[in-house]
């Protein structure tokens, strides 16, 4: 019988828990390194965007991969943790950094009370999935910062089951594997980085990301100043990537398709509602797209150019001027709402793991995917890559990219010929 | 057809050997991969293919890096690993069985043979097809495909590396995304082809183009450097008008940033070509029973699989076979393939899984249903319907279909279901809230509806769910219990369309309410008591929702009194 293989994945989105699921499966000790207190990185925020039919977006594969994980036996699960130290002699010796626990899971039923204390949008985090457990988290960080200056402890003293301890200490932890499988993804562009859209000052401009999320908590699109249906929405595609002032020369590969799939999905929900896309060159969003596009193109107004400021007006919403295509003369419009397409950037851990791991970063600052048309090597002998922190993927492509680099993992760690 | 079912003690023993359709460098690919993991590979290809004596350079191998190193490196193992078997000029004229045991039968030149493979992989290639005259012009020297332009430059299937010469100094237009909306291999095509043009030097380079479908890796920095190096992109929404009769060709258009009309003279112009699949495919899907997806592909889209897997077990589809993919995105699927065989096969022996749908021989009439309705191809017969154990995925649509109730799913057994019908029924609720019945697919409704409950969503008093394997697996009876057993309405809660894992279990789902509501409907029920709604998993705060308003629906209509005998 073969003596059982450890490897490490680090990231717990949906590459890292399908590279982690794939390698349990085939009788592999994974370590899943995630450094947020829940799994499911970005992909588990997003929303369903079908309209009675499927649009292929796979949202929900997230929650089923997630759910497979965390009932894996094989799959020990590391939160809030990060590698800070690497060794290699034969194997990999992996110091992880981890945070606090304050929230006992053992403990905890999940009844919500320590959220409540602390607030929407507080320091208590709550899961985006059922399936993480607990589904409550204190950002230990965030907490720390706060805590000296005043010691709250509302979360503390609300809990019923007193499952909270904020004096818990935080413990380093050595894990040692065969392999290692990179998977901690990308992040999203920062839009205060373009500031003339008012991200952050009006509340009425949002991300892909923040309208993802507020489809998947309310079931539909509202304004965040009022709460009501926005009438007259805007999309502005492009936002970070294709940038070649910010050095960004890369597309991000599923802004059209979210936006795109966000804004059919808005339209059949609200038929009256005047939705405007702003675009360079409309990316394809399936095999089914040029049949898809000739609807989007009857429903959805597309104005192919990216307009740079947004100024609120009184009623909370947001006037911007572009130039009219055709006839050149500028045009002022106001938007109800406007949804920034922000794009895949290179996660801020990139460089430290290429560090750490003895990987190269390409000149985007994704990891390189090493030898030819095999995109989960990389530079360095049993160090391999997954999802997005190797360049811009769906779901999907992130989906295969883990069960290639799973598939590699599984020959070397094997000695195939 | 028989199952090579060796059973003992719940365990069978299946053939490890993979066909693979397809000898162009996917198919060959895909069978070094295979060889890799341990399998047998036999490689079928009715043409030449790649290793008969075909071009030595696939059609589009040249725009990738490294292409023709993969495709030298691909020859290479298939020359040395006795593990692959190549048959050229072979066509496959049946499939037969099931995973495990698939029964092929080919024909070769005239000879008949037939092969014992465990499963069945689709790895077809691209073909090309010029656009000329989509845009009204007749192919010349002075109008090219993108074809003749790739072995012009030297890296087209048929290389020609003299041939670049006569594109110095001469003014060349790229037409593209007019003709076809493109993709990102297209687009890859004419920015590596402009990018080639302009290294020569003294070339002078414009680009009309739609949509620049940069979706690709690398694209967005090729069509920088495309536009550094000197050529001019216009993007357009309408399609150039091309004179190609004169000295030159006369070009014209509407620039939407210029604003004005453009007229250009090239001395070449370039056609995009279609990027179309094989037109073996259909045949295959056929053969295969596997599904046709949109423009020729294998497969239809469906997330709860992996990319590669079909709707049917043991039958897998590969990159250009399933997409619009490059080399690298190929590459990726031949390694999800060797894990998925490496997961059906392990080592040559499968222990049958408890939850499967089983035939009760003596009922059954052999009247099909169940083979023609089965979304997964995993019913076949010998005097009776047979399931096998290997292919089935446990939908249940079968034992719904079935005219006989010959076919019962472990684990979700019409007694079982009626049981706990029954039990949700008897449970008296004071509070008199309507009692709401909801059939739950476990793969979407009955997780949303944990959703909301995990995060404390508002959810009726009187709501009882029960979770089906597949909302396939509801039948009408269930719904017609529900009410009998006293239920005040009777939710069927399944998948979006399209997103079946089980294909088509939610469209029998729908057909069955709609039936239901007109029996409803003519013992005088009002049909509004049952409603068909669609979920994803993740959507908990839509489940809240759904089930609230039929409580307030059912408030409105009042108590439904027909209550069971006794």
């Amino acid at each position: 019988m073969e003596t059982e293989k450890k490897v490490t994945v680090i990231g717990g989105g949906i590459a890292g828990l399908t590279a982690a699921w794939e390698l349990a499966s085939s009788g592999i000790h994974v370590d899943l390194v995630e450094k947020t207190g829940f799994l499911g990185g970005h992909a588990i925020q997003y929303c369903c965007k079908a309209v009675e039919e499927c649009r292929q977006c796979g949202a929900c594969t997230v929650e089923a991969m997630l759910k497979h994980v965390v009932g894996a036996p094989g799959i020990q699960v590391h939160l809030n943790s990060v590698p800070v130290a690497v060794e290699k002699n034969g194997d990999f010796s992996i110091t992880l950094k981890k945070g606090p626990v304050y929230i006992d899971p053992e403990k905890c039923t999940n009844c919500g009370e320590c959220f409540a204390a602390c607030g929407e949008g507080g320091i208590v985090l709550k899961s985006y999935s059922k399936n993480n457990s607990p589904l409550y988290a204190i950002d230990a960080q965030r907490c720390a910062e706060a805590g000296e200056k005043d010691a709250c402890n509302a979360c503390e003293a609300s809990c019923p089951e007193a499952a909270i301890n904020l004096s818990s200490k935080a413990k380093d932890d050595t894990i040692h594997a065969d392999a290692v499988v990179l998977a901690t993804g990308f992040t999203p562009f920062d839009p205060d980085i373009k500031p003339t859209y008012g991200y952050g000052k009006n509340a009425n401009v949002v991300t892909g990301l923040d309208l993802e999320k507020i489809i998947r908590e309310k079931g539909g699109v509202i304004r965040p100043s009022d709460g009501k249906a926005p009438e007259k929405l805007a999309f502005i595609q492009c936002v970070g990537s294709r940038d070649d002032r910010l050095g960004n020369l890369w597309c991000s590969k599923v802004c059209c398709p979210y936006a795109l799939r966000m804004a059919e999905l808005i339209k059949k929900k609200n038929p009256e509602m005047e939705i405007t896309v702003f675009y360079m060159d409309i990316q394809n969003t399936g095999k089914a797209f040029p049949v898809i596009y000739e609807q989007l193109k009857t429903d959805l107004r597309f104005v192919r150019t990216i307009p740079v400021d947004m100024f609120p007006n009184k009623e909370d919403g947001l006037e911007t001027r572009y130039m009219n295509e055709g006839d050149g003369i500028p045009v002022g419009e106001a938007y109800d709402m406007v949804v920034l397409s922000i794009g895949i950037m290179p996660g801020p851990e990139n460089e430290t793991l290429a560090r750490l791991f003895n990987v190269i970063l390409d000149h985007d600052g994704f990891v390189a995917g090493h030898k030819g048309v095999d995109r989960s090597l990389t530079a360095s002998d049993g160090v391999f890559v997954a999802g997005t922190i190797e360049g811009p993927k769906d779901i999907a492509a992130s989906k295969a990219h883990a069960g290639n680099a799973a598939n590699d993992v599984l020959k070397y760690v094997r000695g195939g010929k | 057809m028989k199952e090579e079912g060796h059973k003992s003690n719940g365990v069978i023993r299946i053939s490890t050997d993979v066909l693979v359709v397809g000898g162009g460098v996917t198919g060959l690919g895909t069978a070094a991969k295979i060889a890799e993991t341990g399998y047998r590979a036999i490689v079928v290809e009715s043409g030449p293919g790649l290793w008969g004596g075909g071009p030595a350079m696939p059609p589009l191998a040249g725009i990738d890096e490294g292409g023709q190193d993969n495709v030298n490196e691909v020859l290479d193992k298939v020359k040395k690993d006795d593990l692959i078997e190549v048959m050229p000029h072979t066509t496959i004229t049946g499939v037969a069985g099931v995973p495990g045991d698939f029964h092929v039968k080919l024909a070769s030149n005239g000879d008949k043979k037939e092969l014992v493979v465990g499963a069945v992989v689709a790895a077809t290639d691209f073909l090309t097809r010029p656009l000329n005259e989509a845009y009204g012009l007749d192919l010349s020297d002075a109008v090219l495909t993108q074809t003749r332009l790739e072995n012009m430059l030297g890296y087209g299937p048929d290389a020609d590396d003299k041939a670049a010469e006569s594109l110095s100094g001469k003014s060349i237009l790229f037409l593209a995304g007019f003709a076809q909306e493109g993709n990102p291999i297209t687009t890859k095509r004419v920015l590596k082809s402009v990018l080639a043009v302009e290294d020569m030097g003294g070339s002078t380079v414009h680009v009309c183009i739609g949509n620049i479908k940069v979706a690709g890796d690398g694209l967005e920095r090729l069509y920088k450097e495309g536009r550094d190096k000197g050529a001019s992109f216009y993007k357009l929404t309408e399609m150039p008008t091309v004179n190609a009769g004169g000295k030159k060709n006369a070009v014209s258009f509407f620039d939407p940033v210029l604003r004005e009309t453009v007229e250009l003279e090239a001395d070449t112009v370039v056609i995009e070509e279609e990027i179309v699949t094989d037109g073996i495919n259909e045949d295959l899907a056929e053969l295969l029973r596997i599904d046709l997806g949109s423009s020729g592909y294998l497969q239809k889209d469906n997330v709860h699989r992996f990319p590669v897997n079909s709707n049917r077990e043991g039958v897998y589809v590969v990159g250009p076979a399933r997409d619009a993919l490059g080399m690298a995105e190929s590459y990726t699927d031949m390694g999800n393939v060797a894990l998925e065989l490496a997961r059906l096969f392990g080592d040559g022996t499968k222990e049958v899984p408890s939850e499967i749908a089983v035939v009760d021989r003596e009922k059954c009439a052999i009247c099909l249903t169940c083979y023609r309705c089965c979304p997964h191809g995993a019913i076949y017969w010998d005097d009776k319907a047979v399931i096998s154990p290997v292919a089935c995925q446990a939908c249940g649509t079968c034992a719904s279909e079935c005219p006989q109730d010959a076919i019962q799913v472990n684990g979700f057994q019409d007694d079982g279901i009626a049981d706990q019908l029954e039990e949700c029924c008897r449970e008296e609720n004071a509070s008199g809230a309507p009692l709401i019945v909801a059939f739950c697919c476990r793969n979407s409704a009955a997780e949303a509806e944990q959703m909301a409950t995990s995060f404390n969503m508002k959810l009726p008093e009187g709501l009882k769910t029960i979770t089906v394997p597949c909302a396939g697996k509801i039948d009408i009876d269930y719904i017609l219990s529900a009410f009998t057993e006293g239920a005040d309405g009777v939710l069927v809660l399944s998948c979006h369309t399209g997103n079946c894992k089980s294909e088509t279990g939610n469209a029998f789902a729908r057909w069955r309410v709609n039936d239901a509501k007109r029996m409803l409907a003519e013992v005088g029920i009002d049909p509004e008591r049952l409603c068909f709604e669609t979920l994803a998993s993740n959507m908990g705060p839509e489940f809240s929702s759904i089930v609230s308003g039929m409580e307030e629906k059912l408030k409105e209509m009042g108590p439904f009194h027909v209550k069971k005998a006794g």
